[in-house]
């Protein structure tokens, strides 16, 4: 997962202020937070920035599939184990005589499924990460053989 | 292929969507849209009948055949293979003859305690995995049975309820997941073994970091119901000399409560062995020439080098044993009867294409705790099974 | 030594005569420090051979803790050309105890097809 700082190091510095912060590395947050896009740093448009421009729009692309949540998911490393479908704190008390035993969910209340042979997360808004009380919840992370899910 | 849950809708020539199938269930159903077999005799396209006739036609010539594969097949097919490996006094063997035989044949004779997976899940408060690497080789293994569902004693989840141990001798992904995990020189297991027995004696362990082995020797004695699931790196560590692992069990069942469930690779390997326990009392490597002999001249790696027809059901033992062995099975009649394409029916003489098992076939399996496991087919296909080709091959010879 | 890896079993269901599966067998991963010794850096194809056989395969250095002098391979084809079995009595061939020398190679991966002649002859 690309960090603040490789952001900011591509980032023209010129603390300009026109994207509302008081320094890049401010900007370099708020990027990797999503709550900023590129296109608020009009000095990286210019041509002589192309090149960064476009690492930056490479680096930043897999966050463009993260969920509100932050999570990402990274198909081609997925083991389709269902280690995090089972772990999952939401999935357990939703679905207690599916994911919580060791099956496939019965619930459509839960947060992460394996179709196809990978994870898929049909109901993101229901993760503990997500809402005005979100808690710093990683056991799906934390349960991944391959790091095929992640946070931003 | 034998978890119970699996949900697949199928469109032609491909899955359209599928539920709680791991990446290697998904593999395994994608197969039937892939190279499959076709009927052969010399690499050249024929009839099924010619090519069961002329299967017949070489096993009614041969001196001595040999019947290999079977943990592919249902219990049905096995059962039908010892029968025509009768009829034909010829020698008899299976994948787990240089794998997991050697660790079932104690479970299957009761010399090692086992258990069922639901058993696991339910009660293990330690999980052991020694040699193996369930997330690659059993990707579901740790979240329907052995470390992450809750079970009827373990309901307050895997942190709080359960211990995963890993030993191996290098990093596996099952490794990055439990918190015990102890790396240690390959081939040393027996000085391991011999590390924990002494710490039980109340004694120094001599090998490796001392804290760890001190660490992991005190999970091991304070399990409630523990679990050990070795695969082939204790397997091929100890190979000849099994009975140290014997001895440990013997010892740690004197102050804890330990069972053993080898991790056999394929889905119904087990079936096999008890089939033959039963009919012979030896889970494989027999022959049947002028009575019944059980010995290590029968194991295919032996009688690969003697045989002059071998009849391979459902593996690839081109691919999957060493050069010597594949170079002499090569060199003798190969009789294939697979769903799939390999480097066995690339080289067979006669290939017979067969249907897959839990998808165009139905059958019973065995699984790798003992249970036993019904499936039905789940799309029509005019091809016979193993059992119904084996069947015509005893009625023709 | 031999391991089992998911994504070689996900391929070779599909197609045991893809070079993907090929690219999936034919590797072996290697430890940093045993990668500066032999100059490489990853990517690049190297001899293992043993009085057994030799093949060519494409070195990878490994992403986990280091190994040094121990290498890893998934079990198959490539794997087997180097796997040692011993006279009558011998149960268990030494998949997990493979001693080979590693050295570079100018030439490609060896093919699966010359590896089936090969035990045609």
């Amino acid at each position: 997962m690309v960090s603040a700082l490789e952001i900011y190091q591509l980032l023209p510095t010129a603390a300009c202020k026109e994207c509302g912060y008081a320094s890049c590395m401010a900007l370099a947050v708020a990027l990797l937070r999503r709550e900023k896009k590129l296109d608020d740093c009009p000095p990286l448009f210019d041509p002589k920035y192309a090149e960064k421009l476009n690492k930056l729009k490479e680096l930043l692309a897999p966050l463009e599939q993260a969920s509100e949540t932050g999570l990402i998911i990274h198909a081609e490393k997925c083991f389709g184990c269902g280690n995090c479908v089972v772990a999952c704190p939401v999935n357990v008390a939703n679905d207690p005589t599916g994911s919580a035993v060791g099956l496939g969910p019965k619930s459509d209340k839960v947060i992460l499924i394996v179709e196809n042979g990978i994870v898929m997360c049909p109901n993101p808004d229901e993760c503990r990460r997500f809402g005005p009380n979100k808690i710093l919840c990683n056991a799906c992370t934390a349960t991944c053989p391959s790091k095929a899910i992640e946070f931003v | 292929m034998l978890c119970e849950d699996i949900e697949v809708a199928l469109k032609v020539g491909a899955i359209e969507k599928s539920k709680n199938l791991c990446r290697k269930g998904q593999g395994h159903f994608q197969a039937l849209f892939t190279e499959r077999t076709v009927p052969c005799i010399e690499g050249i396209e024929t009839s099924e009948e010619k090519a069961i006739a002329k299967a017949a036609e070489i096993l009614r010539d041969a001196d001595s055949p040999l019947f290999y594969g079977w943990s592919n097949s249902s219990l049905e097919a096995q059962k039908t293979g010892i029968e025509l490996a009768k009829k034909l006094e010829s020698k008899i063997d299976d994948t787990s003859s240089f794998c997991q035989g050697i660790l079932l044949e104690r479970v299957l004779k009761g010399t090692l305690p086992s258990c069922a997976l639901d058993d696991v899940r339910n009660f293990a408060d330690v999980s052991v995995f020694w040699g193996s690497d369930p997330s690659n080789s059993h990707p579901r293994h740790l979240s329907r049975f052995s470390y992450y569902p809750r079970g009827s004693k373990r309901q307050k989840g895997y942190d709080q309820d359960r211990n995963c141990v890993v030993i191996d001798v290098r990093k596996s992904s099952t490794s990055k997941l439990c918190s015990n995990y102890l790396r240690i020189p390959p081939g040393s297991d027996a000085e391991l073994i011999e590390a924990l027995l002494a710490i039980q004696d109340g004694k120094m362990p001599r090998f490796g970091e001392k804290k760890r082995i001190i660490e992991l020797a005190t999970i091991l004695k304070k399990a409630e119901f523990g679990v050990i699931f070795p695969g082939l790196g204790l397997i091929y560590s100890l190979t000849n000399k099994m009975e140290i692992f014997d001895g440990f069990l013997a010892k740690l069942n004197a102050i804890s409560n330990y069972k053993v469930i080898p991790m056999g690779g394929h889905y119904n390997t087990r079936g096999f062995n008890e089939l033959m326990l039963n009919e012979t009392g030896y889970i494989n490597q027999v022959s049947f020439k002028n009575g019944m002999h059980h010995g290590p001249e029968n194991d295919v790696i032996n009688a690969a080098k003697s045989c002059d027809v071998c009849v391979v059901v459902g593996s690839d033992p081109l691919s999957a044993l060493p050069f010597e062995t594949a170079h002499s099975l090569a060199k003798s009649k190969l009789i294939a009867i697979d769903p799939r394409k390999s480097l066995t029916t690339e080289a067979a003489s006669v290939v017979i294409p067969s249907a897959m098992y839990g998808l165009e076939a139905g059958g019973t399996a065995i699984r790798m705790d003992g249970l036993k496991i019904s499936f039905e087919p789940i799309i029509e296909s005019d091809l016979l099974s193993d059992e119904e080709l084996l069947r015509r091959i005893i009625e023709a010879v | 030594m031999e391991i089992r890896d998911i994504f070689q079993y996900e391929v070779g269901k599909k197609s045991r005569f893809s070079s993907e599966f090929q690219g999936l067998c034919a590797q072996i991963i290697i430890d940093k420090e045993d990668m500066a010794q032999l100059k490489m850096n990853g990517g690049q194809n190297v001899w293992l051979e043993n009085d057994v056989g030799k093949v060519v395969v494409t070195a990878r250095r490994t992403e986990d803790e280091s190994h040094p002098g121990l290498g890893f391979m998934t079990n198959r084809l490539w794997s087997n050309q180097l796997v040692r079995v011993d006279g009558v009595g011998c149960l268990i061939p030494e998949f997990k105890a493979i001693k080979v020398r590693v050295s570079g190679s100018n030439k490609g991966v060896t093919k699966l097809s010359e590896l089936l002649e090969r035990m045609r002859r």
